[in-house]
Formats: structure tokens, sequence, C-alpha cells
């Protein structure tokens, strides 16, 4: 079941010459895991908020094409219908605050009081959520009291509460420390196991390269591929678009140890060490 | 983390009345000693308000309150005493200046009801936390749109001024003087106003999108995390100062 149609998506900011997104064309199956890699403004940010319909209804500028979450095309569909489609987390938690909430199980609440969820269901999904990301410990703490990275996940698990058929996260992570990214992975996993569709912006490789059924690899606004991850990093030219592979297979192709059946390097230290294992047998 | 809010967190029965109550309250405590003008009413007022401050255990914070607003007393005090329209009998004189009894006395009761009008909102203020208050109007059919802005105002503002102070360190880091003479903080003062301003408007484009992704403007009927605590005392609290207003106009009216 295709979660996310985009076809050939195109979008110019206000005031700008180069198009941020040219021509983009993909489709995302429900409860799949994408990530969505690439340079700096390689137009990845623009494409989630071409998702989430943040463009067009906030960045006006020029926008060509479609694209359809669930059955509702964004901009002809009012946004308040997208919120329970899919939700986004930014890359800068504290933006993400309400500032209206004395406590970070209330900020959580936001969006679902919005919603018109019931409050024992509201109660529910907010525990869910907290614990989920490893918060609850600090439900009652102002939101601004929290860490950088304590912020970011209760970014996260503000959306989460909400229960949307996707979920798009722009570098979730980039303030978490690595046992800190690691649980929000698995976290974001265990929710596409469980169906939600997750597109992901991440610079973390490894972490891509682990939990991703997927990954979309942009160049300058083009979708330059979209296959599985070993695919993805195992490309000679991967280095020309500005992104490395995950260290384990840099050294495989430098060894060029690879699956034979295949022909693809491997991506995990656990692939990397069956691959050695067999090849010494 | 800093907040405008001036919230006493205490455990007194006034703290428990709901939000609409204390607002009724302030009604009738400004309303009563204008409909009923006499000192004795005024100061019967005032003496209520600063027995529910009592009882809420937050009479030491209305204290600065009061203080705050000293001058603007003072200059009433200053003004009638010497220039009220009915003045007759001197009390004493400073040069060609007289100061009169009645001037003072006049100026006394608008006193007494200003302090009177603080110590009301006062109770609203320092026995109730923002939040409630604000949920309790947005129930009662204030804009949510309206309700977030005067929320989010207590804790956004400290924050930029939190950010305010991350930028003057990072351009004292960079050699610039910032504290001293008048002329040098002037001149210290854009280049730090104009990074506060720029980052506050970014932040909130991004605040305006992360609301929007989180049913900001959904059309569903709102609902709220917490339960409205609205004991019937509440009520009669409510039936009572209404009655008190109108009891003082048909006092006013009639008698």
């Amino acid at each position: 079941m295709k979660k996310i149609i985009v076809e050939n998506l195109r979008y110019r900011y206000p005031l700008t010459k180069e198009l941020a997104l040219k021509d983009i064309s993909f489709e995302v199956e429900k409860g799949e895991f994408v990530s969505i890699i690439g340079r700096n403004s390689a137009g990845k940010s623009t494409l989630c908020q071409a998702l989430t319909g943040l463009i067009p209804y906030f960045y006006h500028g020029a926008y060509g094409g479609r694209v359809i979450v669930d059955g509702i095309e964004v901009g002809k569909a009012d946004i308040s219908q997208l919120v329970s489609k899919v939700g986004i987390v930014f890359q800068n938690p504290f933006t993400q605050v309400t500032g209206s909430k004395l406590t970070v199980y209330e900020e959580i609440a936001f969006g679902l009081e919005n919603m018109g969820v019931s409050r024992d269901e509201m109660r529910k999904r907010i525990d869910y959520s907290l614990k989920l990301l490893d918060i609850y410990r600090f439900r009652d703490r102002n939101p601004f009291e929290l860490s950088g990275g304590q912020m970011q996940r209760m970014a996260i698990a503000s959306i989460i509460a909400m229960r949307p058929e996707i979920i798009v996260l722009d570098e979730p992570t980039s303030q978490l420390d690595p046992q800190g990214s690691e649980e929000v992975f698995k976290a974001i996993r265990s929710l596409s196991k469980e169906g939600m569709t997750i597109i992901l912006v991440e610079h973390k490789i490894e972490k891509v390269a682990k939990y991703s059924n997927r990954v979309m690899l942009l160049y300058d606004g083009e979708l330059v591929d979209f296959d599985v991850p070993h695919k993805v990093f195992s490309r000679d030219d991967l280095g020309d678009y500005g992104v490395e592979p995950p260290a384990f297979t840099q050294i495989c192709k430098g060894l060029n140890i690879k699956d034979k059946e295949t022909g693809l390097y491997p991506i995990t230290l656990e692939e990397a060490y069956d691959l050695v294992v067999k090849a010494d047998e | 983390m800093k907040s405008l809010s001036l919230y006493q967190e205490k455990n007194t029965l006034i703290h428990k009345f709901d939000p609409i109550s204390k607002l009724f309250y302030i009604v009738a405590a400004i309303a009563i000693p204008i409909i009923i003008p006499t000192k004795t009413m005024a100061l019967f007022c005032l003496a209520v308000s600063v027995a529910l401050l009592l009882l809420g255990r937050v009479f030491g914070r209305v204290i600065p309150i009061i203080s705050f607003s000293f001058f603007v007393l003072l200059s009433i005090i200053v003004v009638q005493g010497l220039f009220y329209y009915g003045n007759s009998t001197p009390i004493f004189h400073a040069g060609p200046l007289a100061f009169y009894k009645e001037g003072l006395t006049y100026a006394l009761h608008i006193c007494i009801r200003v302090v009177n009008i603080l110590c009301a909102f006062a109770i609203l203020i320092l026995t109730t936390r923002p939040s409630d208050l604000i949920e309790s109007l947005v129930r009662r059919g204030l804009s949510p749109r309206i309700g977030y802005v005067l929320s989010s105002v207590l804790q956004i503002i400290p924050q930029m001024s939190s950010t305010m102070d991350t930028i003057t360190d990072a351009q004292r880091s960079r050699g610039m003087e910032t504290e001293g003479k008048l002329l040098t903080r002037i001149k210290s003062f854009f280049p730090l106003i104009g990074p506060v301003v720029m980052n506050s408007l970014i932040n909130t484009k991004e605040r305006a999108m992360a609301l929007e992704v989180r049913g900001f403007n959904s059309k569903a009927q709102k609902t709220f995390l917490n339960e409205e605590f609205n004991p019937p005392y509440n009520l009669f609290v409510k039936l009572f100062l209404a009655a008190s207003i109108v009891f003082a106009a048909a006092w006013r009216i009639f008698i």
C-alpha cells in the first residue's frame, strides 16, 4: 500500500533562481523506513517540508508536480487535514517547544488537545511516547529546562503521540550523544515495525545503513538514487555526491570484500565480519 | 528557566478557587467602591482583599507590587493636596504653596481604591497558574489563538532574554565592550539587538510551522488534558459576588 507518491516535484524558494527540488519522483510503501542522505543544500529538508505540506503552505515560491500523502494531495487539501496523516520533527528542538505549557507532559498533550483526542486516550498516548523515548522521568519538568537532547526526544514524542501514519524526521539526533541516538533509532524502528512510515534525514551514515529499508540519495535538488542501503552504499561514485559510505563498507571496499552473489559491499559490522570469516574459510 | 509569572505555589483555600471566581472578585472589588463611593466601603473592600491575600499566604508578595506604584500614589496625594477643587483647610505651607486637608482626604480615598484594585489583581496573579487562567478562558470561548499568545509570552520573553545573554557573551568573547559608560553601552546595543531580533524572527517562523503540524489550526473540537476542577462552592462565590454588585447598585439607587 503506497503511503507517499511524489510525481515530478519541482520547487524553487521565493527570491531565488535555482530550483531546490528538481523533478523528483518516488513512492514509499506503508511501514517503510526510508532515509534521505546527501550533502548540505542537497534539498533534504526542503523535500521533508514538501512531504508535510509546509511547502507550499508556508513557503510559497514556485511549485510544480504532485505530492500525495495517504491519498491526500498536498496543496489541494487543508494543512489541518494533513496533520493527522503526517507529522514532522525539525532539526532545532527549541523551536518546537510551544512555549505555552509548563510541563513536558502538557507540552506533548498540546497537539492532542488541538486534534480533539479524548482525555483517557491522550494520557495513554503521552505515557506511551514518553516511555518509548525514555523521558518519562522528565514529565513534570518545564520543557525549557531540558537539555538539547532531552528536548529533541520530547519533540519526537510530541509527534509520535499524535499517531500520524507517516513521520518525517529532519536530523532528529543532531543533539544526541551516541547512546541517545541509538535509543532514538531503535524507537523509530519499532514504530516502523508497527506500520508507521518513517522518512528520516540523517548524516549518521552507520545508523542509516543499520536501520533503513531504503536510502534516498539527493544531490543539488536531484534524486540520484533510491534503493536498498547495500546498493546505494556500494556505489563507486558516492563520494562525488558528498556522501561517505559507512566505515565498514569503506574498509571492505579497500580490501575488496563483497558478497559474491550480489556483488554488494557489507554495510554493518556484523555483515563485514561474516564476509571476512567466509573469505578465511 | 525563569518565567514572567508571579504565581506562588501554595496549598490554600484561595488557590483552590477557580480563576473565573477570582476574575469575578476583581470586577466586584473595582465596581462596589465606585458604586458606593464612601471611604468606609473603600476601606471595607481593601480589608477584604488584604484578608484574602493573607488567607492565600501571599501578602508578602503584594508589598513589592504596591511599592512599585508608590510614586504614582505619592503624585496623586501631592497633586490633590495642592490643587483639589474643594481645598479650603490648609494643613501646612511650603513656600507659596499650601497643602490642604480636603485634597489629602480625597487623595487618600483614591489611593485606597487603587491599592484595593492592585490587591484584587494580586489575588488572581499570585494564586492562579497563568496556564489555568488561560485554559479557563479558552474553555469559556476565548479564542485558542489569543490564549496561546497570552500563555506563550510568559515563557518566550524570558527565553529571548536568555538568548540576549548568550549573544552578549559571544560578542564580549570577541572583544566587544558592553559595560561601562553610557556611550559604550549605546554603541554595543545595536550589534547585540540585531542578532537577537533576527534569531527571534527565525525562531518564530519555525515555531509557527511546528504549531501548524501539531494541529494548531485544526477544525476539530478542542479537548483539554486536565479536567476542570470546579467544585460547587465556586458557583456560590460567583453568585455571591454578582449579587453584591447588584445589591450595591440597588443601595445606591434606592438609599
